[in-house]
């Protein structure tokens, strides 16, 4: 087991020195963020001073050190745009974004996992044509357009909900609906699926043959197993909910970190698009590394096949 | 002898009338403020914005300067330089030396009186944009008593005074002692200004809030707090609008411009900034290259539907130019009236042995204005010149166009501040950033001009050299683009278009609401 959880350890390890490598080329590869920040005719001596500034005329390998060393020490240096320290911003969008995910979240399994399961039990029926096409919405429709019509109607025709911003309930409803439903979908057809594969195995005949009542044998035998995979899901959703609603934040003007990524990409603010990058995905990593533990705890299988 | 500043230093009641009447004097007579303001911004506001010192060359921070801070001397309503913190300044006859006279009893929002030395710090501080410049010109400054001051140069620079109060920030003026006692992260989180605006708080990419500051010297402001707030999607800020969320709601373009218009209650305001539009012919030094034919670049110039792309892009608010300086810089001269004759331009095209048209390679552009160049790629097509649109990223399509890697046609454009000489110089004459080619005539133009002290002879020579940029033919202007805002039904002043070439709402101090004036 030790030596599972070591290689697990070593793996997340390199999919985090991975990550940051990447993201830290690719950034770089978009431009050169002093032409954002000059107007066109900015004399050459101007942005020669602002990437020394920024220190971007040092040599890449420098610059990536200097990336690695700031991340270890939890600091991240500054921003370009903002000119202060990028953790600062992340921690001051981090509780909008925590809120908007949390209720985006419990918005979509409260729509999908009932409707995955209604699907499942009524499969090929209208309950699971009608999931069916829920899930192809949810999953295939722009969120900006959902977004953009949600305003036109909620907050534009009929007066009942502001447009944009933070700090009511009310604020709070289109956005994370526009978010939820994505997720729901997704959290719907990974329902439907599991408890189609769990339907159909030998211990819920053996319950039905047993004389079980059906909402007891869907409610409490299937539905246990069937969510296991679905509450996995749901915890890496959480993650990217919280870091990646970029568009949704972006249309609702909803402060949160997928605001700030977006506003490091326009602005090409690097050192806040490498933070918000890697954090995001070192959360995602170790979701997914305390995932692997549990069930190499749970199932003694997996670390003996490991 | 010294130039007499256009402060009230003489003709004094004379003087003090003109003042009253562009309201650059104190009233205080006004009402206390009152209510509130929402601004949505399209850009989310910078902290750099809010300090002086940092002002790099773009427009944009000005928004906030306008209301945080104020300068020595600024564009006000009528008047491209009006004084402000400074009264009254001369200039001595060998261009060396500008003395300044401040205005008396103006406080910064701490209660600390303005005083030279705090001139004298701000621009010693100032690291924008054109720093570089004017530190290698500016050689010390006098200070003389708390109220005046004298700024030496080491060369007669004719463009000083541009330079020091509209293209930079280094003529806006912070205090000194607390700079140096909050150090420049806390003047950044809170600054300190002498603005109609104190700062009150700021959550980054989020929003800014400002009070009216009762003190300020022009007038106390008629709305009691300002609210800046970042929505970064044009559609959510015309719906917030049309919803009376905000009060105002910078840049709606296009069918949403058109949209706006016909929300009841809802008003366009078009201000037209300093951003002109125009296509170079980057091959025009290239003997081999059709664009080398200065009749293909006048056919070209003929070919573009000046009126029709204004009114489907901008609803008509964009000025038609044929010239790439603005019409609002200082040494502009008036080029004639753009023609669309697209008869013309294939007689032109003929006569330069293109009767059929020709493929005339690619036309690059910012992608974020390819709307403007399919138009114009399309008017081209229609007299024969073919050519395919190349849009760009913004910031590789300046890099590539400043390194000359862009072949055939670009579509460029500039909202930098300055006159006619700083545009010449970045985009006309040789060894500037986006100079492809010159022309020794205009070369020796700009040279010539740079050495003039005599402000009319140096008027005279740029005008010559703008009329050769013309004749020419190096550029096919398109126009001077108006900045699109919406204004809600609350307000009364918007301060759009009061101040010339300014795209956003200012004086703040002006703005009010309706019934509250």
């Amino acid at each position: 087991m030790k030596q599972y959880i070591l290689r697990r350890i070593g793996y997340s390890l390199l999919s985090l020195f991975l990550l940051s490598l990447t993201i830290f080329l690719f950034v770089r590869v978009t431009g050169d963020p002093v032409a954002l920040l000059t107007e066109p005719g900015a004399s050459q001596e101007d942005i020669e001073a602002m990437h020394r500034q920024f220190g971007l005329d040092q040599p890449l390998w420098v610059q990536y050190w200097h990336f690695v060393a700031s991340f270890i020490t939890g600091d991240f240096g500054q921003s370009f745009y903002y000119r202060t320290p990028v953790l600062d911003l992340y921690f001051q969008r981090l509780p909008n974004s925590l809120l908007l995910a949390a209720v985006a979240m419990v918005l979509s399994l409260v729509i999908g996992i009932p409707s995955g399961i209604l699907a499942a039990v009524r499969v090929d029926g209208f309950w699971d044509s009608a999931g069916k096409l829920f899930a192809l919405l949810g999953l295939s429709l722009p969120q900006f357009w959902v977004g953009l019509v949600l305003i036109l109607v909620f907050s534009v025709s009929l007066g009942w909900l502001p447009s944009s911003g933070s700090g009511t309930v009310w604020h709070l409803l289109m956005p994370a609906f526009t978010l939820g439903w994505y997720f729901a979908a997704a959290h719907m057809r990974l329902t439907r699926s599991s408890m189609l594969e769990v339907l159909g195995s030998e211990y819920i005949k053996l319950a039905r043959l047993k004389g079980l009542p059906e909402a007891l044998v869907i409610g409490k035998h299937a539905l246990k197993n069937a969510l296991i995979p679905v509450i996995t899901l749901a915890g890496i959703n959480l993650v990217v909910m919280i870091n990646v609603a970029v568009i949704v934040e972006t249309v609702f003007a909803w402060p949160g970190i997928g605001r700030l990524l977006y506003e490091g990409v326009t602005f090409r603010d690097f050192p806040v698009v490498q933070a918000v990058v890697v954090i995001g995905g070192s959360m995602i990593i170790l979701v997914n590394l305390l995932i692997d533990i549990l069930y190499a705890l749970i199932d003694p299988r997996i670390r003996l096949e490991s | 002898m010294a130039t007499p500043s256009p402060g009230p230093t003489r003709r004094g009641v004379l003087g003090f009338s003109a003042a009253a009447a562009l309201g650059i004097v104190p009233d205080t007579a006004r009402a206390a403020p009152d209510g509130q303001i929402t601004i949505a911004s399209h850009v989310s506001l910078a902290p750099t914005w809010f300090d002086p010192a940092e002002t790099a060359g773009i427009i944009t921070p000005f928004m906030m300067l306008y209301a945080l801070h104020d300068a020595m001397m600024k564009a006000m309503p009528g008047k491209p330089m009006a004084p402000c913190l400074a009264e009254a300044w001369t200039v001595a006859s060998d261009g060396l030396s500008y003395a300044f006279t401040l205005r008396k009893g103006v406080l910064f929002h701490n209660g600390e009186p303005v005083t030279a030395d705090d001139v004298k710090f701000s621009l010693e501080r100032y690291r924008g944009a054109s720093a570089k410049t004017l530190k290698e010109r500016v050689a010390c400054v006098d200070v003389h008593d708390a109220e005046r001051l004298t700024i030496r140069l080491n060369v007669p620079w004719p463009d000083f005074l541009t330079f020091y109060a509209s293209a930079t920030g280094a003529g806006w003026i912070v205090p000194r002692k607390h700079v140096q006692q909050v150090r420049e992260d806390g003047h950044k989180k809170a600054p300190v200004g002498a603005g109609p605006y104190k700062f009150v708080s700021f959550n980054p990419g989020v929003e800014l809030v400002c009070e009216a500051f009762e003190g300020y010297w022009r007038k106390p402001p008629a709305i009691k707090r300002l609210v800046f707030k970042v929505v970064p999607d044009e559609a959510t800020r015309l719906a917030a609008l049309q919803r009376g969320e905000i009060d105002i709601a910078y840049s709606i373009r296009g069918e949403l411009a058109d949209e706006l218009t016909r929300t009841p209650g809802l008003s366009v305001k078009a201000a037209v900034g300093s951003a002109t539009f125009w296509l170079y012919f980057a091959d025009q030094w290239d003997a081999l290259s059709p664009w080398h034919d200065q009749r293909v670049r006048l056919a070209t110039g003929l070919a573009i539907d000046h009126k029709t792309i204004n009114q489907a892009l901008t609803l008509g608010h964009s000025h038609l130019t044929n010239s790439v300086f603005p019409e609002n810089f200082d040494f502009y001269w008036q080029p004639p009236a753009p023609v669309h004759d697209p008869a013309r331009a294939r007689k032109l095209l003929a006569e330069a042995g293109h009767p059929r048209g020709f493929e005339a390679g690619d036309y690059y552009c910012d992608a974020s204005y390819a709307n403007i160049g399919e138009v114009v790629i399309n008017n081209l097509r229609e007299v024969g010149i073919r050519m395919k649109l190349r849009p760009l990223e913004r910031a590789a399509f300046f890099k590539a166009y400043a390194e000359k890697k862009l072949k055939n046609v670009v579509q460029g454009a500039s909202g930098a501040f300055g006159n006619a000489a700083t545009r010449a110089e970045a985009f006309v004459v040789k060894g500037g950033t986006y100079v492809h080619g010159s022309y020794p005539d205009i070369d020796a133009a700009f040279v010539q001009q740079a050495a003039e002290t005599d402000r009319a002879k140096r008027e005279a020579i740029l005008h010559r050299l703008q009329q050769l940029v013309h004749d020419k033919a190096i550029f096919a202007p398109i126009w001077q683009q108006a900045f699109i805002s919406g204004v809600g039904p609350r307000v009364g002043e918007s301060g759009f278009g009061l101040i010339e070439g300014f795209p956003y709402t200012a004086p703040y101090e002006d703005l009010t609401l309706k019934g509250k004036a």
